[in-house]
């Protein structure tokens, strides 16, 4: 087992988590008011499978993280306001407002931005890893996929090339159980999604997603293996998407009591009586993080809110490097 | 990954001899096309021969009903003849006469016929598995109980489409075989640089279908393990795969000297030749006796050098006929002929 956590890094696992699910829900409220040009893509219920995984990472590591993973660059970095800036399409956003959505990266944090074609970064986070491994530099490279996009030719092409150049490779499958209003079994004809693993030869293990400290456990024996050049690891976190695809999306193929059963797992919740049943975070400590987190949050709203839409005549500008 | 399990059927004596002869028949066409025709410049472009590896396609091939569906890959010139394709509209084909299957459009295996089964691949490998999971599916709502069989190299099995193919068909059941053709290198790479496992069957149990591995050089296991995936796709039970291992006993294609395949593996898998065996089998069973065989090959030589006279007798296209077959309109050509 890795090394256990201190109290301060329970703490900042706590968090993340938080500052995740109130990012999430601010952009409700804004996609609600109009405010944000496109889709809303929720990581409510998944935020541990984006944090415990992003914090198990060094500072030299690479990420290629989804739509969903808005958790694993605050993680890296990121602050919220710049989520906010992206999301309501202002000029000093990461992408000067050209998208709407979380493809940003930046390789000082360590952050290979997300498009949209889902499965694409499996070998893109493979070419990261490869230039790792030949320039001799411990780095490890992480990238999430979801259940859906395991279906795709992009997924194997990078999981195989991963497998046989022996690449310091960590893909974490974020099993939600839909990928759109696809259920799972009707994407695969399998169980457990790490039986995939075995037909590339790539050792995979199964977490709980909804367990902030299994995915971090999981993850950082997976960094570990793969700094001592055995390879690349698969890691399979069961999870729940506990709304729609996106905000436009009411989800009403999804069984009520499904979601309900799920609800129960919350991974804040459980994470949170993990601390309390510990003593790992006195009620006072919680509460100073909350209100700093809400402060965060408010000022970066804010902020964003503030800032200028780009000038229509800056839209052809970054279109050639 | 047995590969003969204990209700395993050897083919009836018609069944043997027919292979023996597709066997033969197949290593003398492609011995004519890369070691003669090839070299005395009357073939344009590349040729791929299958040789070492006949095994499979024969003794999968051999077993389809008329209303089944084969996709071979260039490498599986038997499949084409056990479909009811003839030398000369092979030959033909590879010396680009206007009376070939693509009318000296290609001088390759870039052809097929649905009347005859037989879907046409591409040069983009591994793109037709998705396309065979389309026929599958199709003979599926048909009802019919009739299946598809799929071909593809090692260096086949990394590319995407394999990928997308596989698990769709895992996902719908489909009445697909997956028959790789593991003949240890695509072009110089060989198969331990193109995946991390000792046998691709594995990736059978990962996408929720058997795996099996079998010696691709004794038809009699290929006949086996294709026998019991075929009956299980027309029974509605879904795909399976099928890994011959086997080994390229040429190089990429005719351009192709492959020094880079140790001559050792070459002895070794020498002694393993698909048709040495079978032939030994039929003569231990007394299935056939050698003048029986030495008349087998004597007809085979006649048939390829009146198929070949053939084609080299045929017109070369027209260069005015060029642009046609190239947009199917009002007058096209292919409409006239169904």
């Amino acid at each position: 087992m890795p090394a256990r956590l201190t109290r301060h890094q329970l703490h900042d696992l706590y968090y993340y988590l938080r500052l995740n699910r109130r990012v999430d829900e601010q952009l409700v409220h804004l996609y609600r008011q109009g405010k944000v040009v496109g889709g809303v893509y929720s990581s409510l219920g998944q935020e541990a499978i984006s944090v415990g995984a992003a914090y198990a990472l060094e500072a030299q590591d690479v990420i290629g993280p989804m739509i969903r993973n808005v958790g694993a660059m605050l993680v890296r970095g990121y602050r919220p306001r710049d989520v906010f800036l992206q999301y309501l399409a202002r000029q000093d956003g990461p992408t000067g407002g050209r998208d709407a959505n979380t493809h940003f990266g930046d390789l000082a944090l360590g952050v290979i931005a997300p498009i949209s074609m889902l499965g694409e970064l499996v070998p893109v986070l493979a070419g990261v890893a490869l230039a790792a491994k030949l320039r001799q530099e411990k780095r490890v490279a992480l990238t999430y996929v979801g259940d859906g996009a395991t279906s795709t030719g992009q997924f194997h092409e990078g999981l195989n090339f991963a497998a046989v150049q022996k690449l310091p490779l960590i893909v974490i499958v974020e099993n939600n159980g839909w990928a759109y209003s696809t259920p799972v079994e009707k994407q695969m004809a399998i169980r457990h999604i790490a039986e995939r693993a075995k037909g590339y030869g790539i050792p995979a293990t199964i977490v709980d997603g909804n367990d902030v400290l299994k995915v971090y456990a999981a993850t950082r024996l997976a960094a570990e293996r793969a700094r001592r050049g055995e390879g690349p690891t698969f890691i399979e976190a069961k999870t729940m998407r506990m709304k729609g695809h996106a905000e436009h999306d009411d989800a009403r193929y999804m069984p009520k009591e499904l979601l309900e059963a799920w609800r129960k797992k919350d991974p804040i919740l459980r994470f949170e009586k993990y601390l309390a049943r510990k003593k790992l975070m006195a009620a006072e400590e919680k509460a100073a993080l909350d209100a700093r987190i809400e402060n965060e949050i408010r000022a970066d709203v804010a902020f964003a809110e503030a800032s200028p839409f780009p000038a229509p005549n800056a839209a052809a500008q970054p279109v050639w490097a | 990954m047995a590969t003969r399990t204990s209700k395993a059927r050897s083919p009836d004596a018609v069944t043997l001899e027919r292979m023996l002869y597709y066997l033969k028949l197949t290593r003398e066409a492609e011995w004519r096309i890369d070691q003669v025709l090839y070299r005395q410049g009357k073939i344009v472009g590349g040729v791929y021969v299958g040789r070492g590896q006949e095994a499979i396609a024969v003794g999968s091939t051999i077993q389809l009903t008329p209303d089944d569906v084969v996709v071979p890959t260039h490498r599986d010139f038997s499949a084409f003849l056990i479909r009811g394709f003839s030398l000369r509209e092979m030959f033909a084909n590879w010396l680009g006469r206007a009376n070939g299957p693509t009318r000296g459009r290609d001088g390759s295996l870039h052809f097929g016929d649905m009347q005859r089964g037989v879907v046409a691949i591409i040069s983009h490998l591994g793109s037709w598995c998705p396309v065979a999971c389309g026929v599958a599916m199709a003979l599926k709502r048909r009802g019919q109980g009739n299946v598809v069989l799929v071909f593809f190299g090692d260096g086949t099995s990394s590319e995407g489409d394999v990928h997308e193919a596989m698990n769709w068909a895992a996902v719908m059941k489909l009445p697909v075989v997956f028959l790789c053709n593991n003949n240890a290198f695509a072009y110089s790479t060989p198969a331990e640089k193109q995946f991390a496992v000792k046998s691709l069957a594995v990736r059978g149990p990962a996408y929720g279908m058997p795996g099996v591995s079998v010696d691709g050089n004794d038809v009699l296991a290929v006949y086996e393990a294709a026998r019991q995936a075929i009956a299980r796709a027309r029974a509605g039970r879904g795909p399976s795969l099928i890994e011959c291992k086997t080994f390229r006993m040429a190089g990429h294609s005719a351009h192709d000297a492959a020094e880079y395949v140790p001559e050792g593996l070459l002895r070794q898998w020498a002694r393993k030749d698909p048709i040495a065996r079978l032939e030994k089998l039929l003569l231990a069973r007394r299935i056939l006796t050698r003048d029986r065989i030495r008349e087998m090959e004597q007809a085979i030589q006649k048939e390829i050098d009146e198929a070949v006279a053939l084609a080299e007798a045929s017109p070369l296209p027209e260069p005015a006929s060029t642009p046609q077959g190239v947009y199917c309109g009002a007058d096209c050509w292919w409409e006239k002929k169904n």
